[in-house]
C-alpha cells in the first residue's frame, strides 16, 4: 500500500453541477506514482467528469486538488499538460491519414534550429516509446488506417508517453476490443506502471480493472461510495458498491485523508 | 554441419544478417505483410522481397495473399511443420498463450493479466478467444491444431485432467478444464501442473536439456517443483509429486490454504514476501519486489535472499529424495536472477548428499517466463500422433 508517501495526485470534496445534475459531489480521489487506481461505477457515475477534470478539460465547481503535495488549479489541457499530466480519450482522437510517428508527435512536433520539422529525432523518439510499451507495432511510418483498433490504441498509450508524463488517465481502453487486443493493452497499462507512472483507468470490465489495478475507487450517483484495495477484494464486494447492493461485507476505506 | 561463417562485412556476410533479422521480426510479429516487414526491419521492399522469396524456398516461412487497405499484399509467417499445438498457463494473475509448431518454436503468444481469484468461467473463455486471435494473427485456423496444452498452478490427476487437491484454486475444484476446453474448441486438451510443464520443457528443450534427471523450481506466486527422471515426467498416484509449496518448513507458523500449518508458501509466498517487505510505495506483487530488487533496493534483495534459501532448503530435502543432476529454477522470483539463486544453491548443497559421481548444479531457467507454455506445447505435441517428419519416414524404408 503506498499509504505512507505523497500521493501524485489528490483530489478532495470535488463538486461539480450542470444546472440541476449535480455530476459530482464532495469527491476524493489519490494516485500516487507507479499506482494503477480504476474508478469504476455505473453510466453518468461521474467517472468521466472526474478524469475530465484530471486533465484540464473541465473545471470543478468546489474542491482541492494537490499535485506532489502542492496545491494547484488544472484550469486547461495546456495545464495539464505542463504538470505532466496525458489523457487517452475514448475517442483516441488519432488522425487515420497520418503516420504512427506524426500523430505521437501531433500538435507539438518538435523543430530543428531555423524552424524545421526534425523528422529524424521524432522518428527516433516514436521507436523508443513504442518499445519502452513492448508494442506490436512493426514500424513508426505505418499509416494509422492500416493498424487494428488494439494497435491505435496502443498508439494513443504511447503517446501519452510523449513529453515525459507523470500521470497517465486511460479512459475506456479496453471498450470494443478483442480478447488479445484487450491483453496488448493491459500489458501496456502494466508496463506504464513497471515505468514508475501514476494510472487512472476507467473501465466497466471488471475483470479487466481487476486484473491490473492496485486500488478500485468507487463512484455512485456522484459521490464516493468505497475504496477497495484489488488484492484483497472480491468481485463482489466491488459489484455491491457499484450497484448500491446492502455490502457483504463494509468496503474497507482507506488511503484518504 | 560446421559451414564457416562468411568474413565480417562482406557481402554475403550482410545478406545472412538481413536473412536473420527478417525471420527474428516474422517471429516477433508472429505475421506482417512484406510491406511492414519492409517498414519493420528498415529494408528495402526489393530487399525484402528476395529474402522472403529465399526462405520461402528454404522452407523457413510461409506467404499467403491477403489485403491491406484494399490492396493485394503478401502476408509472412514462420511455415510450421506438419500441425500447430496451443499451449497456455493459466497463473494466479495472468494467462499466457502460445501457439508453436513441431519444431517446439513458438510463433506467436500474448499475455493477460487476471484479476486475484480469477472466475473459471471468465477465465476459460479468455482462453479460448485468445487461442482464435492468436491463430487469426498467424493466418492459421482451429483445424491446423493438433492438441492444446493448459498448465494451472495446482495439482492435476493426469488419468482425469482434473485439480486433485481441493481448496489450492478456488472455484475450479469440481470443473473438468480439458473437457470445457475441447468441447469449445474441438481439439484435445492436455491438463497438467504449471511446475510438472516447466519442468517437461527445461528438460526437453532448455537448461536441462543434457540430463535425464532434472528437478524443476518454480518460485512464483507459490512455490512448486516438477520432476523428470530419466526423461519422464513423475506426476505421483494422484499428481502431488513435487508440490514442496506444502513442505511444513514453521509448524507454529500460518495456515495455509491446503489446510495445513507453517507451509512453505505460508513463509516464501507472495502475501508472506508482501509483508516481509512492509509497506513500500509501489510495491503491491511479487513482480514489484522483483523490480525493486533488481533496481538494487536492499530490503526487497534481502526479502528474496532469504526466502531464496528457505526455498534451497527444501528443495535439498527433494534432492536427497530423487537424486537430480540439475536444479533448474525458474517462475516469477527467477527474475532476480542470482539474488534468488545464489542462497538457493548454497543450500541446496549444503543440504543434499554430495556424491562422487555428478556434482549437483543449480541453474537459473533458460525458457524463462516461457518455460510454462513451452511445457504445454511439448506435452500437447508428445500426445499427438502426427508423423514428424515425411523425410525421417522415407529414411527408415531407405535403409
Amino acid at each position: 500500500m503506498s499509504a505512507t508517501t505523497t500521493p501524485l495526485l489528490s483530489m478532495r470534496g470535488i463538486s461539480k453541477s450542470f444546472g440541476a445534475v449535480e455530476a459530482l459531489v464532495g469527491v476524493d480521489l489519490d494516485v500516487h506514482a507507479h499506482e494503477v487506481v480504476a474508478l469504476v461505477g455505473d453510466n453518468g457515475a461521474g467517472k468521466s467528469t472526474l478524469a475530465k477534470m484530471v486533465s484540464g478539460v473541465l473545471n470543478p465547481d468546489a474542491g482541492l486538488i494537490e499535485f506532489d503535495g502542492e496545491p494547484t488549479t488544472i484550469p486547461t489541457p495546456a495545464a495539464a499538460h505542463a504538470l505532466g499530466v496525458a489523457t487517452v480519450f475514448q475517442d483516441l482522437a488519432l488522425c487515420d491519414n497520418l503516420d504512427v510517428t506524426s500523430n505521437l508527435f501531433l500538435g507539438r512536433e518538435l523543430k530543428r534550429s531555423g524552424g524545421y520539422r526534425d523528422d529524424e529525432r521524432m522518428e527516433a523518439m516514436a521507436r523508443k516509446v513504442l518499445d519502452d510499451l513492448n508494442s506490436r507495432i512493426p514500424s513508426a511510418r505505418t499509416p494509422l488506417s492500416w493498424l487494428s483498433a488494439g494497435q491505435r490504441q496502443a498508439v494513443a498509450i504511447a503517446r501519452t508517453l510523449i513529453g515525459e508524463p507523470r500521470l497517465v488517465v486511460l479512459d475506456e481502453p479496453t471498450a470494443a476490443l478483442s480478447v488479445a487486443q484487450t491483453a496488448e493493452v493491459l500489458m501496456h497499462i502494466e508496463r506504464l506502471r513497471e515505468l514508475g507512472l501514476g494510472v487512472i483507468l476507467i473501465s466497466h470490465n471488471m475483470t479487466d480493472v481487476r486484473a491490473v489495478s492496485d486500488r478500485i475507487v468507487v463512484l455512485r450517483h456522484g459521490r464516493n461510495n468505497g475504496v477497495f484495495d484489488a488484492a484483497s477484494s472480491s468481485h463482489e464486494e466491488v459489484l455491491a458498491a457499484i450497484t448500491g447492493a446492502p455490502t457483504l461485507r463494509r468496503p474497507r476505506l482507506h488511503a484518504l485523508g | 554441419m560446421s559451414r564457416r561463417a562468411a568474413p565480417a562485412g562482406s557481402q554475403s556476410s550482410l545478406r545472412e544478417a538481413n536473412r536473420q533479422l527478417v525471420v527474428e521480426t516474422v517471429k516477433r510479429y508472429g505475421g506482417l505483410t512484406q510491406v511492414d516487414l519492409a517498414s519493420a526491419t528498415g529494408l528495402s521492399q526489393a530487399t525484402v522481397s528476395t529474402i522472403v522469396r529465399e526462405l520461402l524456398a528454404a522452407g523457413v516461412v510461409d506467404t499467403a495473399f491477403t489485403t491491406r487497405s484494399g490492396r493485394r499484399a503478401q502476408m509472412v509467417t514462420l511455415a510450421r511443420r506438419v500441425g500447430l499445438a496451443a499451449g497456455v498457463q493459466v497463473g494466479h494473475r495472468h494467462m499466457r498463450v502460445a501457439l508453436g509448431d513441431f519444431s517446439h518454436e513458438i510463433l506467436v503468444e500474448q499475455t493477460l493479466p487476471l484479476p486475484v481469484e480469477h472466475r473459471l468461467d471468465t477465465t476459460l473463455d479468455r482462453v479460448a478467444l485468445l487461442v482464435v486471435d492468436l491463430l487469426e494473427r498467424v493466418g492459421a485456423s482451429l483445424e491446423d491444431v493438433v492438441g492444446m496444452g493448459v498448465g494451472v498452478p495446482a495439482p492435476v490427476d493426469a488419468s482425469t485432467g482434473m485439480i486433485s487437491v481441493h481448496g489450492v484454486m478456488p472455484g475450479w475444484d469440481d470443473v473438468h478444464v480439458g473437457q470445457v476446453l475441447s468441447k469449445r474448441l474441438n481439439v484435445p486438451v492436455y491438463v497438467d501442473n504449471d511446475a510438472n510443464l516447466a519442468a517437461l520443457a527445461e528438460s526437453e528443450t532448455g537448461a536441462a536439456r543434457a540430463y535425464t534427471d532434472s528437478v524443476f523450481v518454480r518460485a512464483s506466486y507459490g512455490v512448486g517443483a516438477g520432476i523428470v527422471i530419466g526423461g519422464q515426467l513423475v506426476r505421483g498416484f494422484a499428481g502431488t509429486a513435487g508440490e514442496i509449496g506444502h513442505v511444513v518448513v514453521r509448524p507454529a507458523g500460518e495456515q495455509c490454504r491446503c489446510g495445513n500449518v507453517g507451509c512453505l508458501d505460508t513463509v516464501v509466498g507472495s502475501a508472506a514476501l508482501l509483508r516481509e517487505v512492509g509497506p513500500l510505495p509501489g510495491v503491491a506483487n511479487v513482480r514489484d519486489v522483483v523490480q525493486r530488487a533488481n533496481q538494487g533496493d536492499e530490503r526487497c534483495g534481502d526479502v528474496i535472499a532469504h526466502a531464496g534459501s528457505t526455498i534451497g532448503m527444501v528443495v535439498a530435502g527433494l534432492c536427497l529424495g530423487v537424486n537430480p543432476q540439475v536444479v533448474v529454477v525458474g517462475g516469477e522470483m527467477a527474475e532476480a536472477g542470482e539474488t534468488l539463486i545464489a542462497p538457493l544453491r548454497a543450500a541446496v548443497q549444503r543440504g543434499a548428499l554430495p556424491n562422487s559421481i555428478a556434482p549437483l548444479d543449480v541453474v537459473p531457467s533458460a525458457l524463462g517466463t516461457r518455460a510454462e507454455v513451452v511445457g504445454a506445447l511439448v506435452m500437447a505435441l508428445q500426445s499427438t500422433d502426427v508423423p514428424l517428419s515425411v523425410d525421417e519416414t522415407v529414411d527408415v524404408e531407405g535403409l
